[in-house]
């Protein structure tokens, strides 16, 4: 068997898709697998395509080039309805003057499966998201938290090949959204099923995921575990998408030469990047920064410094020894904890 | 800010309404001053035969023009809500015989309904012989028979549905898309996407649009009925409420007699409001998201 | 300056209510006189020649006329006008129907006028026409014609199918007669009209063209030796069930349902029986001297009058439309003097001359002005003779409710071939209503 029939085989497979809006080119030649029960989390900013990638693989949108598969089936030309894939929407998508109940069994009675059947099935996926008492309602008796169970129950109620989910979290309140991370986290792990999460918040991806895709203007910047992604960023993109604050990214020859033993390949035009944790203050023989603003978060807090050549540089310290407004530091990082990316591409360079 | 309104409504509605309701229980034929009868209008009324023909002719307008009035602009509203191909040429299309003045359209479907001239009985008339349509039945003789001259009256009514159409128009756009990207993603076609998303979503607004219209009926048959038919084949045949009061007041000079007709008529405009308010409180609970 | 919203608002409300008031105040006692009539586009212009000849004949009486659509039109503008305070000051009617505004005193009775006028001379006119628009014993109104009904017939097509004319005395079955010969195909044969349900039977000719009205029946029930009301000065039902009645009721009822000589419903709502005649395509027509102007317009063929069919008696029945003031009117004397004007030789032979008329004035209608033969009818003759056989129809208020409703019950009759019996109960049971509720002059 072929590499190419292997990829075919997974869950869910975009080959070479390019996809187009009103002309303008939203995906380009993308190349992304999702392994069957495999929870993949589609990382990026606003615009970089994410959207139209769920679209693409639901159906609701047309590809210009490409093929995508579902569970070994080429489904490119097939209308939505027979992909054999669920989608929660970011809106949730409920039907307004149907019940919970008849909202969850609405994809079985349309597919002529026996009510009785239907009523069934419809209220054991309601147990499996927590919605079970909520079945006689309609959706405009529920509060947010509540509609996106049912829509989760709904999309779950038939058992496709693959879920697709449209940031479901990012309507929800912080605490609603921290549970219900962990919530879907469960479910997928009860379920095994294969699933192509949408999001833009990087916490979300990074504790969700099983793997991570990042994605940036049309194109998939790096696919890998959140440590991966957190520990070797492929991309400075990548490394400054993920974590926050940012990664502090200086270049190679600048201000801040790392202690310890340098990697190889340090030669030509580079740039180092380090994570605000990674930051030592105090350094002795550290570059000399000025404090312009401390912001504290509980026991964290976060330095904002100015490097005398001018760079911006944020530190993450213990609150306790936090330094004030205007102080002047001595700043240093090790090599152990630095990042290497050529400049001009902005790819990782091999160590 | 709502005065000028308010000024409006009273003095062109609501003060003409008090006069009718006081006109109904006198006899007045606007030369002399009105003189005080009592009920006897009313009771003229229920004994009147052709008051009775007319209430029913009335009634029977409205149960069936109205159904395919809502049904015509519902269909055109579900065709051409989507900006494609001819679509706006069609959505003018759809306006124009309710944009066009009232009397110049009654008098172009009595061209149109001519019997022995006009388009459209020679239209069917055509494949036939010795003036026969192609199945050997005699054309619908539009204005001479009864059924014939009511249904004509009906099918000039059917295309003048414009305010329901754009209304229905607009509330059909206003529906939310992901519900039928969802519907798409569930495998329904058209009709099950129609019957099980686009009709219960719309439904809150059909039944405004329908007992809006029935009350317009009331109105609307009048212009058809005095241009085309004149009260229609005897025996009144297509006299509606609205000419048999017009000719009560305007032509037999009896302006009571035609007020206690108009407070039927208004009273079955109150049953109809009546109706709509708690059907728009029933359903407004359901849609609010 | 300081305001100028405000002013302009302030300046053109000014505007609008001296405008509108102007309107009304301005047409006091020194305006024209307003005269409202209704008629066909000939006989409008038939009225503006009589008023242009007035404004000549008396410089600085101006005269305006009002011109209503049709008769229900005029009915409606006169009540309402009369109720708004500003009425015409004078108004054309029939005398079928100025009963409602006799009963509602809207009518200016003329007895003084007339009597102290050195113009106007009762003994002038024909007292039929006169005593049809006496209410109460007063002369509400002053006739202009003395017109009845005729049988106007092609003689083009007479000539074509070598049929014999109608001639004075004929009788009903003549007439029947002539009609069965008169209604052909296309190929110029005698059809019988009553196969006709397809194009291509159809005739071509019509026989007989005959309006299913109560003022048809009339003579026919009259010159049976039968009365159509039980008491014609005070009615209060219809008497068509006496053997007379039943009579001329069932003869018009055959024309359509057993020899097929006059046009179907359909054929009649497609193309309306003066059309038709006018087109070539009617034999006979039975209508009043108002067809005549429509008909003066013909150049096709040639065309003429014929007296209508008797039973055992001649009789006619009378129209006649008459020049009545309104009591509400605010320029009397100056009305006054145009109705002198129009009643009297002077106007009547203005009008005679367009043809629309048979003058009510005895002296003009026996002129050359009205005889004249260059213009058709040539037996214009036939008018005047049966001036003296005339009866009139009741007066009574609610008249023009008893012809609407006589009309769809004879017509249903006369088209659909209902059973006598009922259509005589029929005519019966809902006219009594509005003999119950009408007042008598």
């Amino acid at each position: 068997m072929s590499d190419a029939d292997l990829t075919h085989d997974a869950g869910l497979t975009l080959d070479g898709v390019s996809a187009a809006y009103r002309g303008v080119t939203v995906l380009q030649q993308l190349q992304l697998t999702v392994a069957r029960g495999e929870l993949l989390v589609v990382l990026g900013p606003s615009g970089a395509g994410k959207s139209t990638l769920l679209r693409v693989v639901a159906g609701l949108e047309p590809v210009t080039t490409g093929q995508v598969w579902i569970a070994g089936r080429d489904v490119t030309a097939d209308r939505p309805g027979r992909r054999n894939v669920s989608m929660v929407f970011q809106s949730y998508a409920l039907f307004p003057h149907l019940t919970v109940a008849e909202n969850i069994e609405f994809g079985l009675v349309v597919r002529d499966v026996p009510k009785a059947a239907a009523r069934e099935r419809a209220r054991a996926a309601a147990e499996q998201v927590g919605a079970a008492h909520l079945l006689g309602r309609r959706p405009g008796q529920l509060s947010g938290g509540e509609r996106q169970r049912v829509a989760l129950a709904r999309a779950l109620v038939r058992e496709p090949d693959v879920f697709l989910l449209d940031e479901p979290l990012s309507n929800l309140d912080l605490a609603l959204r921290v549970q219900m991370r962990a919530e879907l986290r469960a479910l997928h792990d009860r379920l095994g099923a294969t699933m192509l999460h949408v999001t833009h918040d990087q916490t979300e991806a990074l504790v969700l995921a099983d793997r991570i895709a990042v994605l940036r203007d049309g194109r998939v910047e790096q696919v890998g575990t959140p440590d991966e992604i957190w520990h070797t960023p492929a991309s400075r993109f990548v490394a400054g998408f993920v974590g926050s604050p940012a990664m502090n990214v200086l270049p190679g020859s600048g201000p801040i030469h790392p202690s310890g033993a340098p990697p190889a390949g340090m030669a030509g035009d580079r740039e180092i990047g380090f994570r605000p944790e990674a930051v030592v203050l105090g350094e002795p023989d550290g570059a000399a920064a000025t404090v312009d603003r401390v912001e504290v978060v509980g026991t964290d807090a976060y330095a904002y410094l100015t490097l005398r050549a001018g760079n911006p540089v944020v530190a993450r310290v213990p609150a306790a020894h936090r330094p004030a407004r205007g102080d002047a530091v001595r700043v240093g990082v090790r090599w152990a904890d630095t990042h290497v990316f050529d400049a001009t591409t902005g790819l990782r360079c091999a160590s | 800010m709502l005065a000028p309104y308010l000024v409006g409504l009273v003095g062109l509605v609501l003060f003409p309404a008090a006069v009718t309701l006081a006109l109904a229980f006198t006899e007045y034929d606007l030369v002399n001053p009105p003189s005080w009868a009592g009920l006897a209008n009313v009771s003229e009324l229920v004994t009147d035969p052709v008051f009775r023909v007319a209430l029913t002719n009335s009634l029977v307008f409205a149960l069936v023009a109205v159904p395919l009035r809502v049904l015509l602009a519902l269909g055109l509203a579900l065709l051409l809500h989507r900006r494609s191909f001819g679509s706006r040429p069609a959505r003018v299309a759809a306006l124009l015989p309710t944009a066009v003045p009232e009397i110049a359209y009654g008098l172009l479907w009595l061209w149109l309904f001519n019997p022995l001239y006009g388009p459209i009985n020679q239209l069917l008339r055509v494949g036939g012989e010795n003036g026969l349509t192609m199945l050997g039945r005699t054309p619908p003789q539009w204005l001479t028979d009864p059924t014939d001259a009511r249904a004509a009256i009906i099918l000039m009514s059917v295309f003048t549905m414009a305010e329901t159409f754009v209304v229905l128009l607009a509330a059909r756009r206003a529906l939310p898309a992901d519900v039928y990207e969802v519907a798409a993603l569930e495998d329904a076609t058209g009709w099950d996407v129609f019957r099980r998303v686009t009709l219960p979503l719309m439904a809150p607004v059909l039944a405004l649009l329908v007992v809006r219209d029935l009350i317009a009926s009331l109105h609307f048959s009048f212009v058809p009925a005095f241009v085309v038919t004149d009260g229609g084949p005897p025996p009144y045949a297509t006299t509606y409420l609205s000419l048999f009061i017009y000719r009560t007041g305007f032509e037999y000079l009896r302006y009571g007699y035609a007020a206690a007709a108009t407070l039927v008529m208004m009273l079955l405009t109150v049953v109809a409001v009546v109706v709509q308010w708690r059907l728009f409180r029933r359903y407004r609970a359901f849609y609010r998201l | 300056m300081r305001r100028p919203k405000a002013l302009l608002a302030a300046l053109l409300a000014t505007v609008l209510l001296g405008s509108g008031c102007g309107a009304g105040s301005g047409a006091a006692a020194d305006g024209p006189v307003r005269l409202l009539v209704f008629g066909a586009p000939e006989e409008l212009a038939a009225y503006r020649t009589l008023i242009e000849a007035y404004g000549q004949a008396r410089p600085g009486n101006e005269v305006q006329l009002i011109e209503a659509s049709d008769r229900k039109d005029l009915l409606a503008r006169l009540a309402t006008s009369v109720a708004g305070g500003a009425p015409p000051d004078l108004f054309l009617m029939n005398y079928r129907f100025y009963g409602q505004f006799a009963a509602k005193n809207v009518v200016e009775p003329l007895d003084e006028r007339i009597a102290a006028s050195e113009k106007v001379d009762p003994a002038d006119y024909y007292p039929v026409a006169m005593e049809a628009f006496s209410w109460g014993g007063k002369q509400l109104c002053l006739p202009q014609n003395v017109s009845s009904l005729a049988v106007y017939y092609n003689r083009t097509l007479f000539a074509k199918y070598q049929v014999p004319e109608p001639k004075a005395g004929w009788n009903w079955n003549d007439m029947v007669g002539t009609a069965i010969a008169m209604t052909r195909d296309d190929r110029g044969v005698v059809v019988k009209g009553t196969e006709s349900e397809g194009a291509a039977a159809r005739p071509a000719v019509h026989g007989l063209g005959i309006e299913p009205s109560i003022i048809r029946v009339a003579p026919f029930t009259w010159s049976a030796g039968g009365e159509i009301v039980d008491d014609p000065d005070r009615p209060t039902r219809l008497t068509l069930d006496t053997p007379p009645g039943r009579e001329a009721l069932k003869n018009l009822v055959d024309l359509r349902q057993a020899y097929g000589v006059v046009p179907t419903d359909e054929e009649v709502e497609a193309e309306d029986d003066e059309s038709r005649f006018a087109n070539g395509r009617l034999a006979m027509l039975m209508s009043s001297r108002r067809s005549t102007t429509t008909f003066r317009s013909i150049t096709d063929f040639e065309w003429d009058v014929a007296p209508l069919p008797v039973y055992q008696d001649q009789v006619g029945v009378l129209h006649s439309d008459a020049y009545c003031m309104t009591r509400g009117a605010k320029r009397k004397d100056a009305a006054w003097r145009f109705l002198e004007f129009a009643i009297s030789a002077e106007g009547q032979e203005i009008i005679a001359a367009t043809g629309r008329t048979v003058p009510s004035h005895i002296g003009v209608s026996q002129s050359p002005v009205f005889l004249d033969s260059s213009q058709p009818p040539r037996n214009a003759t036939v008018f005047l003779d049966t001036v003296p056989t005339l009866r009139t129809l009741p007066t009574i208020s609610t008249w023009p409710e008893v012809e609407d409703v006589t009309a769809g019950i004879l017509e249903n009759a006369l088209y659909r071939g209902d059973r006598l019996d009922e259509v005589i109960r029929a005519l019966d049971e809902q006219t009594r209503p509005l003999f119950a509720r009408g007042e008598h002059g």
